[in-house]
């Protein structure tokens, strides 16, 4: 007898590496989507931080938004994206 | 003294002459010239009222003795029709007779009357002659015999049967029995009949005894005919209206033939008889609603055939809408109806899309016949109780909702609502044609309400949520995706988007994920393929990829399964790839997931099979080696025993492995495989059925035990404190501090049974009605 597999389609899911299951802003999964978005995903990326934090990229530049200072909302520390 | 006394002799004689009655006959030569001499007397003597009211009496006791036991000792039970039909004839003959000879009498007697002027009425009445029929009346049904219906009743009907064929079919000729009388054609009574019949009833109405002797077995006789007619006409039919035929048959058969009794014999009542016309007109009211009631009860005893025919049986329901405004029978129809349905709809024997089915014609239905919904409601409550007990209603409902083509009405009541939305949606109800709810409504529900519920809310209703619907069909979609090798993603994504405006947009955003996952798939896919070493890899098979958003899917059954290292090999490379394609994120492979297509070649014989990962992997195996204990396939694949030696299965009935010994599975192999491959071909489709069926998904169940889970430590928290305490004061105290987690809504009756498990797996005690931590 002789096997000869023509296609395998195989089942995976997606995940983001990253050190943490949820975004510390809005906590929700990172695999999922910020609050705002319907779509996870390429729709709702995360962005990491030089302080080594990530969140969704819509939830941190909302944050941004509303403080005066740019810091990390975890550590305090400047926030500075890292374009790793 | 003596002179007088001898004169008053004479006087008395020639009284008696005059009124015969007081020596208890009736026949005399008085003419009125002689009476009018007798009057002088009485009145000179100045007894005029004495000798009146002495004549009533005797009257009176002569009606009592002769005439009413002879007219009623006619009255004898018989079992012929035509016989009892002649003795009624000859009773009411004779005492039409014998009331006639009293006219004499009663001639001198008014002119006795008259000179009494003490206007004091006789028997009620104002002059002798209704006077003395009142007192026949009063005396004949003083002695009412028990069963004197019986004659009357074969009168009636033996003549009732002349009219009936009269007008129903006026060519007889071809029979050789009359059917009007039931004799030979040669020697028909039918004439004669209906002459007797007319001089009965003329008579009968001249006494002003017809109403109340014949009126009760007239009532009886003609509803009876009412009833059968009906029964003979309607039963079985439903897709034509009775209605407009039934009241034109009471209106010519029946009306004519009562006419012809009240008015001896003319088909039309003279128009100056008042009372005539009255009691017709009484009468016909009393039978036209006879008329609908009967139609309506037996529509009703129908009720469920036809809801089950419906819309075919809608001439019926049209039917039966316009009876329940003339008749009072709308509580019957509640009732008769939920039964019918309890004894005939609600018992394990019927399958579920069955019940379904009915449910919705009889949401059509009734809607129809009640646009208010009331009956509705009330009727269908324990169709709704008993669905919510059914395992597997959901996932019918949430099936024949998507399903394609034919027979699926929920798909079509689907699009259909979402024509009806496209359309104008708030448009004002127009005030003037308002009507109050019906009497039996609960007033604590919204009219509205009641109205707008269409045939899907109505099923998902039923769970008293649109959640567990969702959920359900997001289970469906996710089997249809993973099992389609080729999905048809535009169909799902119509069907998607009328689920949407039906459920709202949140309810369904996980679905469209789902669908984008999909979507997506295929274009991460494609640019895979372009990368180098997948290339070459794929030189000896191609590789894809289904690659899901995991807090979308609902979740997986978690299922273990080593692949063969050539597989992993390429899975490996397939997730570096993508971790390329798109930074920072990487895959984890479902093993068991997904679908495989290999060829297999045995002999001379090609098979080109579409197999689950997990069966190519157990045919992989067995190519490198032909024989395998469970054991040794369970170190390999990393598989329960149980599970393989269940899946195992498929490749046996595809005559591919023997099992030679226990737990010792061995390839079969050349031309014997080919044998046993045809021999078992049917098996083959069998097993690989129930294979697809399964559902890869966890069940609602388990996804709802997993939410409830949430509560445990709550649950925990609280029993630590109080130590003991009821199930509600439970659920109260989780509705106060637990109802903030999301999706979480919990009934009264969940928490039951999500303890209820508990308490078996020994995590808690149950004492007494209260829970309790078990002691450590």
């Amino acid at each position: 007898m002789k096997v000869t597999i023509k296609s395998w389609t195989g089942v995976a899911t997606w995940r983001w590496v990253a050190n943490d299951d949820n975004c510390g802003i809005c906590r929700m999964p990172f695999d999922s989507c910020c609050p705002d978005c319907k779509l996870p995903g390429d729709d709702c990326p995360l962005v990491w931080g030089t302080c080594s934090h990530c969140f969704h990229i819509h939830c941190i530049v909302k944050w941004l938004h509303s403080q005066p200072q740019q810091q990390c909302p975890m550590c305090r520390q400047d926030w500075k994206f890292n374009n790793k | 003294m003596s002179n007088k006394k001898e004169d008053l002799k004479i006087y008395w004689n020639k009284i008696n002459y005059a009124f015969p009655i007081l020596n208890d006959t009736i026949f005399t030569d008085c003419s009125i010239a002689e009476y009018e001499e007798i009057q002088q007397i009485i009145v000179g003597l100045g007894i005029q009222i004495k000798i009146r009211d002495l004549v009533f009496v005797h009257i009176e006791k002569y009606l009592r003795q002769h005439v009413a036991p002879s007219f009623w000792s006619k009255f004898v039970k018989t079992e012929e029709d035509v016989k009892g039909f002649q003795l009624f004839k000859s009773a009411v003959n004779d005492l039409y007779d014998s009331v006639s000879q009293f006219s004499g009498i009663l001639e001198r007697l008014t002119i006795l009357n008259n000179s009494c002027n003490d206007s004091k009425p006789i028997y009620g009445e104002k002059d002798v002659i209704s006077g003395f029929k009142q007192l026949v009346r009063a005396t004949l049904l003083a002695q009412l015999p028990l069963d004197f219906q019986v004659i009357i009743n074969n009168f009636y009907k033996v003549s009732f049967n002349v009219f009936d064929y009269e007008y129903e079919n006026n060519d007889m000729g071809e029979d050789v029995m009359c059917n009007g009388c039931l004799n030979e054609c040669s020697d028909c009574n039918c004439m004669y009949i209906v002459k007797v019949f007319h001089d009965t009833n003329r008579k009968l109405m001249e006494l002003q005894l017809l109403e109340r002797l014949t009126g009760q077995v007239l009532t009886n006789f003609i509803q009876m005919r009412i009833e059968s007619h009906i029964q003979k006409l309607c039963t079985g039919t439903f897709d034509v209206s009775h209605i407009e035929f039934l009241e034109n048959w009471l209106n010519t058969n029946v009306m004519s033939w009562l006419t012809r009794i009240y008015c001896s014999g003319s088909s039309k009542p003279s128009p100056d008889d008042s009372n005539t016309l009255n009691a017709i007109s009484k009468f016909k009211q009393k039978l036209s609603y006879f008329l609908y009631h009967s139609y309506t009860k037996l529509r009703i005893d129908q009720l469920f055939n036809i809801i089950i025919e419906y819309p075919d049986s809608q001439p019926a329901v049209d039917d039966i809408k316009i009876c329940l405004e003339k008749t009072d029978l709308r509580s019957t129809l509640c009732k008769s109806l939920q039964s019918a349905l309890e004894t005939r709809l609600l018992h394990p024997g019927v399958n579920t899309p069955d019940i379904l089915t009915a449910y919705v014609t009889t949401i059509r239905a009734l809607r129809h016949l009640d646009p208010s919904g009331v009956i509705l409601e009330t009727v269908t409550k324990p169709v709704r109780n008993y669905l919510r007990n059914r395992d597997d209603t959901v996932r019918s409902v949430v099936s024949s909702l998507t399903e394609e083509g034919a027979g699926s009405e929920l798909a079509e009541e689907l699009v259909k609502f979402a024509a009806e939305a496209d359309g104008d949606s708030d448009k004002d109800e127009a005030w003037d044609e308002w009507n109050p709810d019906p009497v039996d409504a609960d007033p604590t529900v919204d009219s509205s309400d009641r109205r707008a519920n269409d045939i899907i809310s109505m099923l998902v209703n039923v769970y008293g949520s649109k959640e567990l619907f969702v959920n359900e069909y997001r289970t469906l979609l996710a089997d249809r995706l993973l099992a389609q090798s080729a999905i048809n993603t535009e169909k799902e994504i119509k069907y998607l988007e009328l689920l949407k405006l039906r459920f709202g947009e949140s309810q369904l955003h996980f679905c469209e994920v789902m669908l984008k996952d999909i979507s997506d798939s295929k274009r991460i896919n494609a640019l895979i393929q372009q990368d180098k070493e997948i290339e070459t890899l794929n030189r000896k098979f191609t590789s894809n990829a289904m690659i899901l958003s995991a807090q979308f899917w609902p979740p997986f059954k978690d299922e273990s399964l080593e692949l063969p290292e050539e597989i992993k090999r390429h899975l490996e490379a397939y997730t570096k790839s993508f971790e390329a394609l798109k930074g920072n994120r990487t895959l984890s492979w479902k093993p068991h997931l997904g679908n495989v297509n290999i060829e297999i070649e045995i002999g001379e014989k090609k098979l080109d099979l579409t197999v689950s990962p997990f069966n190519a992997t157990l045919i992989l195996h067995f190519q490198d080696k032909p024989e395998w204990t469970l054991d040794e396939l369970h170190q390999v694949m990393k598989v329960p025993v149980t599970i393989l030696r269940r899946k195992i299965t498929y490749w046996q009935s595809m005559g591919l492995i023997t099992e030679k010994s226990t737990d010792l599975f061995v390839l079969v192999d050349g031309s014997d495989g080919n044998k046993a491959n045809v021999a078992t071909n049917q098996v083959q489709e069998m097993i690989c059925e129930d294979d697809e069926t399964e559902s890869v998904m966890a069940s609602a169940h388990d996804q709802r035990e997993g939410e409830l889970q949430v509560f445990w430590s709550y649950i925990v928290g609280m029993l630590t404190n109080l130590d003991s305490l009821p199930l509600d004061r439970i659920h109260q105290m989780l509705k106060m501090f637990a109802s903030q987690a999301p999706g979480t809504e919990c009934s009264l009756q969940e928490l039951r049974q999500f303890l209820d498990t508990k308490v078996r797996t020994h995590q808690l005690v149950y004492q007494g009605g209260m829970y309790k931590l078990p002691k450590t």
